[in-house]
């Protein structure tokens, strides 16, 4: 089925969805103030909500709001008149796990379209239909789901099929874990997980440890792009990355390497040379390791993380373009450059092309060998045109033709 | 406390003799190849007038073999369940259903949704407060069930965790471990099997003293979840020797760091 392919982006903020749908998402996912497992990243007010609707619409995008947080009985206070709003401003759909959601939506007839969260855990067909019964049109399937599991949901239900392709991983099965409760009373499944599952422990037999090296459980990342194909051939509708709270370059990054990618894999033009230079791509934006994790097998010793490691901050990330004319790009400095330094320009509308830095000039006219100071403004001469939201990265792999 | 109302978990099967001669009668025994993290039984040596315990979470092939039980399972009493696969199974079957999806049954509304639509009780999460367990208790449409004593299955993972650092060591296989967290002084209980990994808090947590504010017909069983007590200690906790802690039931859980910084 690809009447309906959708690559679905996070979006922490109305600057990160902006650059999500920029950069090649047909959706987004985003939390409000209430309700939704991210308690603390920034989340959308109401009226934030309603800008953001009216903007995705516009483009003709979409947009998904998470409900998806496990309710007590206080959290109930209010619900109502929430989806009411989101029904209002006409989201697209909300994502949610807990039945007290669904079952509300559908006594009280609201107009909303209800997928169901990952966190709901669906690993197989029985359970997809029941929430089929309760309304939902589309599942979000849990990062355990096999190909075999994945083919045979899509089978037997006809529901619409979204899967995390990209992103970081739960060591448990989503939703199935309280150890930030325990550790620090923070409430995992109200969005105030600790990450409990990163941290490391003693690994102790009747009270000794049974070795010097500390325990530890955290799972690499989430890789599909070796799968996509595969996942379009079994019928899966919707492309999901995680991570509401990355930058925007690492959104735009992924989001533009899995647009590419699904795109060619559509139009019959991806290269196994291709694929390899997204996989780089991708592998170099993100801060940890990442592999295919279930989709094809029970993950083992190398998808798991051990003492040693390290999760470098990326400093990729040298500047976004304001403005272009006559060869000059006005840029906004993220990261350190200097003259003599190979950079490459992304962006929505044209290839990854690599260039030299062969000038710098700051807002006073003055000539600089290094930009070094972040969110300044600087002029910088460039061989090809650019555009306003373009980025500026350092030359990581080459895919290019050489201007 | 009434004895009739005790639901417990069978470890071995000579022990449902020491718990009858204590008033013990509901037992609960966890089924081969569909749990995960108790002692598990071939559905042949469960007697039929138990329980069944059914919490892994379920992939298709898994739902096939399940379905493929129906009429073996369906002579049982009844069936804790986990995976909403197995309320679509059974649903139509003459066998009591009782909704155990771990941490998830923490409000009244999603409780009373399953309730209206042919399920037989739940077992309230412990992992909320007393207060919240008695508005849940208050405002639902059946008798519940509370689980009383135990050490809490907090952590589910399809993963081999502990094979998987065990070769990345170079160690034995060893299995049931405990993992102590030097910031917070926590200790947990980690056991893996051929379904994947779970971890318990090590800690076992005793509700047994809020049931003298419940009224009695609101609750379907007390439930046990016994790892290595026997019956003895059981029998003596019930009847109120101290023991364990208090859980959550006076510890709110926080989810805002504006609320964190705040206590």
């Amino acid at each position: 089925m690809t009447d309906k392919i959708e690559l679905l982006a996070p979006a922490g903020s109305i600057e990160k969805m902006e650059f999500a749908f920029l950069y090649g998402a047909d959706a987004v996912y985003f939390g409000g103030k209430n309700y939704s497992l991210r308690a603390n990243a920034k989340n959308f007010s109401l009226d934030e909500m309603k800008e953001a609707v009216l903007f995705a619409h516009s483009r003709n995008k979409r947009v998904y709001v998470t409900v998806n947080i496990v309710f007590h009985n206080e959290d109930l206070i209010g619900l109502e008149e929430y989806l009411k709003y989101l029904s209002e401003i006409k989201v697209d759909a909300i994502i949610t796990s807990d039945v007290a959601v669904m079952s509300l939506i559908k006594e009280k007839n609201i107009d909303l379209e209800i997928h169901i969260s990952t966190q709901a855990s669906i690993l197989n067909h029985e359970a997809a239909k029941f929430y089929k019964c309760l309304g939902a049109t589309r599942v979000v399937l849990a990062r355990e789901a096999s190909e075999q599991d994945i083919k045979r949901i899509k089978a037997e239900t006809g529901l619409e099929i979204e899967c995390f392709i990209h992103g970081a991983m739960c060591t448990s099965i989503s939703g199935r874990c309280v150890l930030s409760n325990y550790c620090t009373n923070r409430d995992s499944n109200r969005g105030g997980c600790a990450q409990i599952c990163r941290w490391t422990f003693d690994y102790m037999k009747d009270d000794e440890k049974v070795t010097e090296e500390p325990f530890s459980m955290t799972p690499k990342d989430l890789n599909m792009v070796s799968n996509i194909q595969k996942m379009l051939d079994i019928g899966v509708n919707s492309f999901k990355i995680e991570g509401r709270m990355r930058s925007i370059y690492y959104v735009s990054t992924v989001i533009l390497a899995y647009r590419r990618l699904i795109d060619r894999i559509l139009n019959k033009t991806l290269t196994e040379e291709y694929s390899n230079y997204i996989l780089n791509v991708l592998n170099r934006v993100a801060n940890r390791d990442s592999a295919p994790q279930f989709f094809n097998c029970l993950p083992g010793m190398k998808e798991q993380y051990y003492l040693g490691r390290e999760e470098l901050s990326n400093q990729d990330f040298l500047g976004l373009v304001l403005d272009y004319e006559d060869g000059i790009a006005t840029i906004e400095e993220r990261n350190s450059f200097k003259i003599g330094d190979e950079v490459q320009a992304i962006g929505p509308n044209h290839e990854t092309y690599s260039f030299k830095i062969e000038s710098i000039i700051d807002e006073e006219g003055n000539e600089l060998d290094v930009a070094r100071h972040p969110q300044m403004i600087i002029k910088v001469k460039v061989p090809f045109k650019l555009e306003k939201n373009d980025m500026i990265r350092a030359k990581v792999f080459d895919f290019s033709p050489k201007v | 406390m009434k004895m009739s109302k005790i639901l417990i978990n069978i470890n071995n099967l000579n022990e449902i003799e020491e718990y009858e001669k204590i008033g013990i009668t509901n037992f609960l025994f966890a089924i081969e190849k569909f749990s995960i993290g108790y002692k598990a039984f071939s559905l042949e040596s469960i007697p039929s007038s138990a329980y069944v315990l059914i919490n892994r979470v379920l992939d298709c092939e898994d739902v096939d073999k399940l379905e493929s039980l129906k009429e073996e399972i369906s002579r049982f009493k009844g069936i804790i369940y986990e995976d909403v696969a197995v309320y679509n199974l059974f649903k139509d079957e003459d066998i009591e259903l009782i909704w155990f999806q771990n941490h998830f049954t923490t409000n009244y509304a999603s409780i009373n949704y399953y309730l209206k639509n042919g399920v037989d009780s739940a077992v309230i999460s412990n992992e909320i407060t007393e207060n919240e367990i008695l508005e849940i208790l208050d405002k639902s449409l059946k008798p519940l069930v509370i689980n009383i004593l135990g050490k809490n299955q907090i952590m589910y993972s399809r993963r081999t965790l502990l094979t998987n650092f065990n070769k990345h060591n170079n160690l034995t296989d060893y299995n049931n471990m405990i993992l102590k967290e030097n910031a917070t002084s926590s200790r947990f209980l980690a056991q893996e099997s051929e379904y994947g990994t779970v971890i318990y808090n090590d800690e076992y947590f005793n509700y047994t003293h809020i049931l003298k504010n419940i009224d009695a017909t609101k609750i379907k069983f007390n439930l046990i979840l016994n790892q290595d007590l026997k019956p003895s200690k059981i029998d003596a906790i019930l009847k109120g020797e101290p023991f364990g802690n208090d859980g959550f039931l006076n510890k709110k859980t926080v989810y805002r760091m504006s609320e964190y910084n705040d206590r």
